[in-house]
């Protein structure tokens, strides 16, 4: 239970052109990330597959089932909303037991089913508060709540995490990571964020203008990127890009270097270069280095550097790490 | 920091006391707000003492000072206590038949569409009609007999026409003031409607709510303090409705569409009988001060937790 397939599905909006035919299948209990831009079509994507949004053409199936005509409420899915979209006159109880209500089930077996999410989402002791008394963190636990409450054929996330700030953001990542461990179902996850992204998936799928620029398990995304696009995209900090001599060396119009992938000197190395911004994370060490004919570089080194700024260091690629592109920014095959 | 140094630098007026620091404090409203006084108090005053005197202008010389008289003969007055409860009538079914219509008209103008904008603009033009302009043209274009387009849509099935108005005149009046009213209504409900995160219907949607439940558990509810608002107002303004019984019936027939505001008026460009009228209009004003303000108290109430 769970399979998604998307066959040749367009989206307009008006003379707007969204998503030009597109195909994607999704298997069975793959939590599968879309990822990329603003305006890339990820969210319009995930609400063509809830049935919110109406397909120009093509067509929607869930388990083999054709559902392109099938109204959102009939789809078997469950959503997550940016805006969490509790029903602010419902407590926490009626929200989460809403969808049972909704399918007719009986009140003894809904208060049964709503107390073992809350105990899952450590929410017991507040299943008599209304949404509007409640932190973010703890709306966003209901809201989950409600979704995983009625056991969908598939989870639709859509940016959840965005109004969280950035220690909690990082706790329900772990959250949603785990529950979707424990309970295998299907979960179609939207961020703009790579880092929710690579952490997150079992299979990322990197849109931009509504294409589907690169589909693959994070790290395949990560080693093998297809073009300029998602090897820029996947990764933080950015890959580094490389035109002119020393790409053209490579037989390639860009070469791209990861700033893990970076060995740095201040003896000798490949490259001789002038050490511009330091940024210090204490893990890491992120150094902007102007390197003459390639341009500003970042490299990571491990843990603390003593370095300044004009300082003349060498950095050395990992020849083993290049990636090159074409002038079409398409990936050259490895050369080793 | 300028209201206290005012007064320091005009000083005081001591026998005035605190009205002579307002006075300072307010020249600039002070003039519309004794317009004001002048153009609503005044005449509430003047109808108080009228309403004390016996006072008929058909017989000036019978004129004397009557107490409570007029009081006790209104309130032995049938046609009186009938008219509050016509009042009543018309404000109760026009206020509930109106949010009715204009939550279907919100709903509908609420959802995209072509052509929304102008439909929403027909929708709204009844309430930007005048009043007595409104209910002429109901009269003569929409209920009559002769000319009236029900009574057109009626003989096309072969029955023959009705005196809607002289049949059914209670429900005539009800009809004119929905279709005035509906679209007051309709814009507070739009407006709370427009407050609405379109996430929440989308999130009753996919939990499996149909149409109908998505607006049963999540728009009415929501819609709830908007509804009370718009019966409020509704009331307010209804109950003391003239010009379509002026216009529509006359108060008739007989009495059956008389409400107070309309009595009051017969009493005095009928019977010209001052003191009784101004005696009845001195227990409306009354009996709507009492109203109002216990409204007003629950609508501070709802506004206060629309949070």
């Amino acid at each position: 239970m769970g399979s998604i397939t998307i066959s040749k599905v367009t989206k307009h909006f008006g003379a707007l052109e969204v998503i030009p035919p597109l195909d994607l299948h999704i298997e069975e209990g793959e939590f599968v990330v879309f990822v990329g831009p603003s305006g890339c079509g990820k969210t319009t994507l995930l609400r063509l597959i809830a049935g919110l949004e109406d397909v120009t053409s093509g067509s929607v199936a869930i388990d083999g089932t054709d559902v392109t005509q099938v109204a959102a409420a009939r789809r078997g899915l469950a959503m997550v909303f940016q805006s969490y979209a509790l029903y602010p006159h419902m407590t926490v109880r009626e929200n989460i037991g809403f969808p049972l209500r909704m399918a007719g089930i009986g009140k003894a077996e809904i208060a049964r089913k709503v107390e073992t999410v809350a105990e899952t989402l450590n929410l017991t002791g507040h299943l008599d508060a209304r949404p509007g008394q409640m932190s973010g963190g703890q709306r966003q636990r209901v809201a989950i709540g409600r979704a995983i409450v009625r056991e969908p054929k598939a989870f639709l996330f859509d940016e959840p995490l965005s109004n969280l700030d950035a220690s909690l953001r990082v706790n329900m990542r772990l959250e949603i990571s785990e529950l979707h461990q424990r309970l295998q179902t299907t979960a179609i996850y939207v961020t703009h964020d790579q880092v929710e992204a690579m952490t997150m998936a079992t299979k990322i799928v990197v849109l931009r203008s509504g294409i589907i620029e690169q589909v693959g398990s994070p790290m395949e995304l990560y080693n093998q990127p297809r073009n300029l696009f998602v090897a820029g995209f996947i990764g933080s900090p950015k890959m580094n890009f490389i035109t002119g001599e020393k790409a053209a060396q490579h037989d390639a119009a860009t070469i791209g270097v990861r700033p893990e992938h970076i060995a740095l000197s201040k003896d000798a190395g490949a490259w001789q270069g002038a050490v511009g911004i330091v940024e210090h994370l204490g893990s890491d060490t992120f150094l902007h280095v102007n390197v003459s004919g390639a341009g500003p570089l970042t490299v990571r080194v491990a843990g603390e550097l003593a370095v300044n700024f004009g300082d003349t260091v060498f950095v050395t690629p990992d020849a083993n790490r290049i990636h090159r592109f074409d002038a079409a920014g398409n990936a050259l095959p490895r050369r080793n | 920091m300028t209201s206290e140094a005012n007064p320091a630098l005009f000083g005081r007026i001591p026998i005035l006391g605190r009205f002579g620091l307002w006075i300072w404090r307010n020249p600039l409203i002070a003039p519309a707000l004794l317009v004001v006084i002048v153009v609503t108090q005044a005449p509430f005053i003047l109808t108080v003492i009228y309403s004390l005197f016996r006072w008929n202008l058909q017989r000036p010389e019978n004129t004397a000072f009557n107490a409570f008289g007029n009081y006790v003969d209104i309130v032995r007055d049938t046609r009186f206590l009938d008219s509050i409860v016509t009042s009543l009538t018309f404000t109760v079914g026009a206020v509930l038949l109106s949010l009715l219509v204009g939550l279907i008209y919100a709903l509908l103008v609420h959802d995209r569409f072509f052509g929304r904008g102008i439909v929403r603009t027909l929708l709204i033009t009844p309430f930007l009609i005048m009043p007595i302009i409104g209910a002429l043209a109901w009269k003569y274009t929409v209920l009559s007999p002769i000319f009236g387009v029900v009574n057109w849509i009626v003989r096309q099935f072969g029955a023959a026409p009705i005196d809607w108005i002289g049949m059914y005149p209670v429900a005539s009046v009800v009809a004119v003031l929905v279709w005035r009213w509906a679209p007051f209504m309709m814009i507070i409900i739009l407006a709370g409607l427009q407050a609405l995160d379109d996430d929440q219907r989308e999130a009753a949607r996919m939990d499996g709510a149909g149409p109908l439940g998505e607006i049963r558990f999540v728009v009415l509810p929501h819609l709830k303090k908007y509804l009370q608002l718009s019966a409020l107002l509704g009331s307010i303004f209804i109950v003391n409705e003239f010009d379509v019984i002026f216009m529509l019936t006359q108060g008739g027939p007989g009495t059956a569409t008389t409400n107070v505001p309309f009595l009051i008026y017969q009493s005095v460009f009928y019977s010209f009988d001052i003191g009784h009228a101004a005696a009845m209009a001195v227990v409306t004003v009354l009996g709507t001060i009492i109203i109002v303000t216990y409204l007003l108290k629950l609508l501070g109430s709802l506004m206060g937790d629309l949070d």
